[in-house]
């Protein structure tokens, strides 16, 4: 029923039409344009669902007289439907969450603009597109965190400049590649680019790294995603989190595999200084560093967002390591971490709405009661994100730590430990100071979250204990991403993986999780009852208890704190920042040639012919 | 040579020469004729630029004036470059011509109309010559038209820059004078095509003083670093139609001048290292100084000069691919910093503020402008899918097609100058749309006029349409680079 | 000879005056010089050693007893653009004197940075 090439190639020019399509409905009427976002974006899901399994490319436009390429295989298309359909969920989301903000018709334009540059940096065949696509992404996403005015205005700013430095940094590496094989054609690069010297392998490898290493948050390129995921609106920032920061992962997956081909990338540099080991190595520092800082933080997104740098440490570990677990771990937990993290960003920006915009865990709390559908949604996020086996996190992590210790890196592996222990203090910081605890005065009458924005919650918190039970679901195809860029097959099944050294056997794991509920059931049920005390019922020594309310939550983890915080100052920052200072005093200071004074500028004018006339009268270099 | 089948290219300069001196008997009918003599004039141009094309891709037309052969004559040579550089003078000359029958209002408007259409005679005439006091008297009819169209609004700021820019100017003016003198005391001839065929039959120091001379007397007009000093003043203080046509054309006829005495008449090779740096230095410091600007028009100036350096340091790199893109960035510069100046001339005169933080909240009370500078701006920085874009991957393409590190570290410094402009750039663009507004209207308000809106959607148009179509440029600009780096056609296309 | 080193004379005289004097209009005056200098320069190009009027008033003379007339016409040009200059650059000065009141270059200097 559905022609495949015509749906591929027609889905991006149906992706940016709908994007300008929306906001000229936007100016009819509201509704309107709220029912058209939501549809479009549907029917792109089903359309990405239609290209599945296959593997083609087309010419879809020339561009200097240079053929701009499409190309769709197994992991473009898992990055594509992954990326619709978060947009989906972010749109339904928007729709109760943006409903009283101003300048709407823009947000709509640039939330569906920028769901149709993912796709097509996703499809791109070759390196002009890919740009094009890549640098249209990145101003859609500095309009959007900018949206919110006030600080988010610096939080966007400090990101353009920063992503600026990577594309142009990306451009320098294409026309290089260019210049040196003479197409543009990722596939064509692909058979020439392995006889090239490795300086300039490992210089091309530099330029792209950096271009994606910033889009995707590795220290110590990170200092951007803070502000920015803090500042932009929540719906927005669920889709930075968890489609456009892997947006460097797709780059490092084509740079990696489909460029270089493993057999050139695994084999630069010997032993400990070849090139993926340090790329494994500073994705452990990204892993182990942020999820530390995320501890520290007052402001639940940028708890979330310091969060999310360290969880890309892992996607980017095991992709690097370069084994077909690591690779599978790798590509399966940007897919949980889509799904999980994107789910706790929209149930945080739940809370904010119905908060009227508090992000302050030190105000915060005692939510359980009045928002218990969002409370559950950020339960099962976070045991995602910690790796509780039953959820995606706890397949992805397990395939992570499985290829590093197969492999012998005992570093590494105790480096991704200790990741993990920080984001399990992190997320728990998350939970209990926002819904445990006593409610305080001001948030006692709240409402649970719209119906909009609980669809788009649910939808997420049961994909991710489906992929849990059921990993096979996603790891089929994951496996093919892996064969078709050369590595070995794993041995996968719906309910998860044999490799040599035991199998992950998802289904064991539910089962024996049910019967040790029913046996915990049992004792619970015929032992004595519980008794319901109030929750404001202290202990207090024999002293009164003081009227208002205990909090919990202010100074989280203090004892914690106060030995890891001095480790913990944000240097990289503060560097980036002395950077910025010292060029504004450069530009000052340059500002002053033009002192306003005629003689002056007369003088510079016979000072450039007498600069002219004597270096050939001395030198004679021309 | 021939020119039976088809238009004598000297009607490009003839007939907007003619049209400005009916400007003033036009105004005994009335005075409203005058506004749209220029257009007449521009559209003429235009389309008779745009009909030469194809022919002068095939052969150069040499036009001689007087009757003589060349090299006694003075003879115009529409070669592609030229004739190219007529098309752009004759489309931007329109657009802003459209937009300043309504922004000037005020004063002799029937001087302002003979003088701007005398500037683009100028500019045109520069283009097309082929002997060098010939391009001396256009050049001077070009800077003194801008001297005076600078200091026409007669407030404070104008007059003082038009007065800076005069002296400086002048002096420029003084400076190409002797290089002439110096060099027809030398070779006892004017005609280009006839100097560049004996230059290297002398001593190089007796070359290289006029050469001096040349390249700074023309890079007063051009801006280049030590040397632009009036650049500021100048186009932050003019009616912001004067500023457009001055950032869009004029200084690229000081660079068209210095790139034809270098490339085509002396031949100087071992310059091109030179104007590479230079050009390099100009951006870095062009840059540098709109970084802490509060002024948007200011801003506007230096970051002209900027991308100036940038259009040199294209020509130094003096590769067919260079060059393309050098001319390449000519043509988006001036798009994008026309369309900036006329979209913030309304803005300015809304907010009656030259400050940037008074166009805050501009987004909203005057959108299609607001979108207009945001599209100039995303694509001076470079952003697909603006025309900036393309040139600057030319550039960069340029660049690294000659495989040489120290080519690839100056890119580097090249594209810091890109970051450091999206800096200071995109930070207008969020107090445009992002930031509240601050202060009531100064003069009550009906709408941008439909004057002023139909050359800002236009230039719109055009700055996304090539931007996304780069090829329609691609043969004529093959074509100029070719045939400027080929001296001896030249040569022989003039001299029998 | 005498002409050139007087023709390079006035123009450093000229530049002189531009480059360090205050009043606006002996900045004028200066750049007048400087540019009555460079005619100069550009009329000794065409010199010729007891030469005479290029005018064919007399049947024995030829071309080699003439001075060369292609640099007065490009003197008179460039006389005649000195004119236009000159008169704007005055016209100029009258509207900065009525702004500023006073004609002192240092303190004309509002435009800077």
């Amino acid at each position: 029923m559905f022609y495949p090439n015509a749906l591929f190639g027609n889905l991006l020019i149906v992706a940016f039409g709908s994007a300008f399509l929306t906001y000229v409905l936007g100016k009819i009427s509201q509704s309107l344009r709220n029912g058209f976002a939501i549809i479009i974006s549907l029917v792109l899901v089903l359309m990405v669902a239609g290209l599945y399994g296959l593997g083609k490319e087309i010419v879809y436009f020339r561009f200097f007289d240079y053929p701009l390429l499409l190309r769709i295989n197994a992991l473009s298309w898992f990055f594509a439907i992954t990326i619709t359909v978060l947009s989906t969920l972010s749109i339904i989301f928007s729709l109760s969450y943006m409903r009283d903000t101003p300048q709407l018709d823009f947000y709509y334009l640039m939330m569906l603009l920028v769901n149709a540059s993912m796709l097509g940096i996703v499809l791109a065949g070759d390196l002009i597109s890919f740009y094009v696509f890549w640098e249209i992404m990145s101003w859609s996403i500095f309009l959007l965190v900018s949206y919110n005015k006030g600080p988010a205005l610096a939080a966007g700013l400090k990101y353009i400049v920063i992503s600026l430095v990577g594309s142009l940094c990306m451009l320098v590496g294409i026309l290089s590649l260019y210049t040196h094989c003479g197409t543009f054609d990722i596939s064509q690069l692909a058979v020439l680019i392995a006889s090239a010297p490795h300086g300039y392998i490992v210089f091309i490898l530099l330029m792209f790294c950096i271009a994606f290493g910033i889009k995707n948050g590795i220290m110590p390129l990170h200092t951007w995603v803070p502000s920015a995921y803090s500042e932009s609106p929540s719906p927005f920032t669920a889709v930075l989190s968890g489609i456009l920061a892997k947006m460097g992962t797709f780059g490092f997956l084509m740079i990696f595999y489909i460029l270089l081909g493993w057999r050139v990338f695994l084999y630069l540099g010997q032993g400990v200084l070849s090139f993926h080991y340090i790329l494994c190595i500073i994705a452990a520092i990204t892993i182990v560093i942020p999820n530390f800082i995320a501890v520290l933080q007052d402001d639940a997104k940028k708890l979330l967002a310091w969060s999310s740098i360290g969880q890309c440490g892992y996607i980017l570990l095991g992709i690097a390591f370069g084994t077909s677990l690591g690779l599978a771990g790798g590509i399966f937990h940007f897919f949980n971490h889509a799904i999980f993290k994107a789910l706790l960003f929209l149930a945080i920006g739940a809370v904010e709405f119905r908060t009227n915009g508090v992000r302050d865990l030190n105000s915060l709390g005692g939510l359980v009661n009045k928002m218990p559908v969002t409370f559950m949604a950020t339960l099962v996020g976070a045991c995602g994100l910690i790796g509780i086996p039953l959820t995606n996190g706890f397949v992805s992590k397990w395939l992570i730590y499985k290829t590093l210790i197969l492999k012998g890196s005992p570093f590494l592996a105790f480096a991704a430990l200790l990741g993990t222990w920080g984001s399990f203090l992190a997320i728990y910081k998350l939970l209990h100071n926002v819904f445990l605890g006593q409610p305080s005065e001001t948030h006692k009458n709240i409402k649970s979250a719209p119906f909009t924005m609980q669809i788009a919650m649910a939808i997420l918190s049961i994909a991710t204990i489906v992929f849990g039970i059921f990993p096979g679901l996603a790891l089929n195809i994951i496996n093919s991403i892996g064969i078709s860029l050369g590595f070995e097959s794993l041995d996968v099944n719906l309910w998860g993986i044999a490799s040599e050294t035991g199998t992950l056997n998802t289904i064991n794991i539910f089962g024996a999780i049910v019967v040790f509920m029913f046996i915990v059931y049992i004792i619970f049920r015929t032992g004595a009852k519980s008794v319901l005390v109030p929750q404001d019922d202290s202990y207090a020594a024999g002293s009164y208890i003081p009227e208002g309310k205990y909090h919990y939550t202010v100074d989280f983890y203090n004892p914690f704190l106060r030995m890891v915080r001095p480790w913990l100052k944000d240097r990289i920052d503060q560097f980036y920042y002395w950077i910025s200072s010292t060029s504004e005093k450069l530009a000052e200071l340059v500002r002053r040639i033009y002192t306003g004074d005629l003689g002056y500028y007369v003088i510079y004018i016979i000072l450039f012919l007498a600069v002219l006339i004597f270096t050939q009268l001395i030198w004679k270099p021309w | 040579m021939d020119i039976s089948n088809g238009v004598n290219p000297a009607l490009l300069i003839a007939i907007p020469l003619g049209l400005t001196f009916a400007i003033p008997l036009c105004g005994f009918i009335s005075k409203r004729i005058g506004e749209y003599i220029p257009i007449l004039g521009m559209i003429f141009n235009l389309v008779v630029a745009i009909t030469l094309i194809p022919r002068v891709i095939r052969e150069p037309i040499i036009v001689s004036l007087g009757g003589f052969p060349p090299p006694f004559c003075i003879n115009l040579m529409a070669d592609p470059l030229g004739v190219f550089l007529a098309a752009l003078i004759a489309l931007i000359g329109l657009m802003i011509s459209i937009y300043a029958t309504d922004y000037i209002k005020k004063g002799a408007t029937q001087n302002y109309h003979m003088l701007y259409l005398l500037l683009l005679v100028g500019a045109t005439g520069i283009v097309l010559t082929g002997d060098i006091f010939n391009l001396f008297v256009f050049f001077e009819i070009l800077c003194i038209s801008s001297y005076a169209l600078v200091a026409y609004d007669g407030d404070k700021p104008g007059i003082e820059s038009g007065m800076k820019y005069l002296i400086q100017g002048t002096v420029g003016s003084g400076l190409i004078l002797m290089g002439i003198a110096l060099l027809y005391g030398k070779f006892g001839t004017l005609n280009m095509a006839h100097l560049a065929q004996n230059i290297h039959s002398t001593t190089p120091l007796s070359t290289f003083l006029p050469l001096a001379l040349l390249i700074t007397g023309f890079g007063v007009e051009a801006a280049l670093f030590p040397l632009n000093a009036w650049l500021p003043d100048a186009h932050s203080s003019a009616p912001s139609s004067i500023s457009a046509i001055l950032s869009g054309i004029a200084i690229k006829m000081g660079v068209y001048a210095i790139i034809r005495i270098i490339f085509t008449l002396f031949g100087a090779s071992s310059l091109f290292h030179f104007i590479l740096f230079l050009g390099l230095f100009t951006l870095l410091v062009g840059e540098l100084a709109a970084f802490r600007q509060n002024n948007i028009k200011r801003m506007l100036a230096y970051s002209s000069t900027g991308q100036i350096g940038l259009i040199i340091f294209a020509f130094g790199l003096a590769s067919t691919l260079g060059i393309k893109g050098a001319l390449f960035q000519m043509t988006s510069h001036a798009l994008a910093k026309a369309l900036l100046f006329l979209a913030v001339g309304y803005m300015i005169y809304r907010s009656g503020s030259i400050k940037i933080n008074s166009l805050a909240g501009m987004g909203k009370k005057m959108p299609l402008v607001s979108l207009a500078f945001a599209i100039g701006v995303f694509s001076l920085i470079g952003f697909p899918p603006f025309v900036g874009f393309s040139s600057k991957f030319l550039i960069v393409k340029a660049t690294l097609a000659q495989h040489d590190s120290v080519l690839t570290i100056l890119l580097g410094f090249v594209l810091l100058a890109t970051i450091i402009e999206g800096a200071y750039f995109l930070k207008v663009i969020q107090t445009i749309y992002f930031k509240d507004t601050a202060q009531q209207t100064v003069q009550p308000w009906q709408g941008t006029s439909l004057a002023a809106l139909i050359p800002i959607c236009i230039l719109m148009v055009l700055i996304v349409g090539i931007g996304i179509y780069p090829e329609v440029l691609s043969k004529i600009l093959n074509a100029a680079a070719g045939m400027l780096l080929d001296r001896e056609a030249y040569i022989r296309n003039v001299l029998p | 000879m005498i002409y050139y080193v007087g023709s390079f004379g006035l123009i450093i005289i000229g530049l002189y005056i531009v480059l360090t004097k205050r009043n606006l209009i002996k900045v004028i005056i200066g750049l007048d010089l400087f540019e009555t200098g460079i005619f100069l320069l550009l009329i000794c190009t065409g010199y010729v050693k007891g030469g005479t009027a290029p005018i064919f008033s007399n049947a024995k003379l030829t071309s080699a007893l003439m001075v060369d007339p292609v640099p007065q016409a490009l003197v008179l040009t460039a006389i005649v653009i000195g004119v236009a200059t000159l008169a704007l650059a005055l016209s100029l000065a009258i509207r900065l004197y009525h702004h500023y009141g006073t004609l002192d270059l240092r303190k004309i200097r509002e435009l800077k940075w």
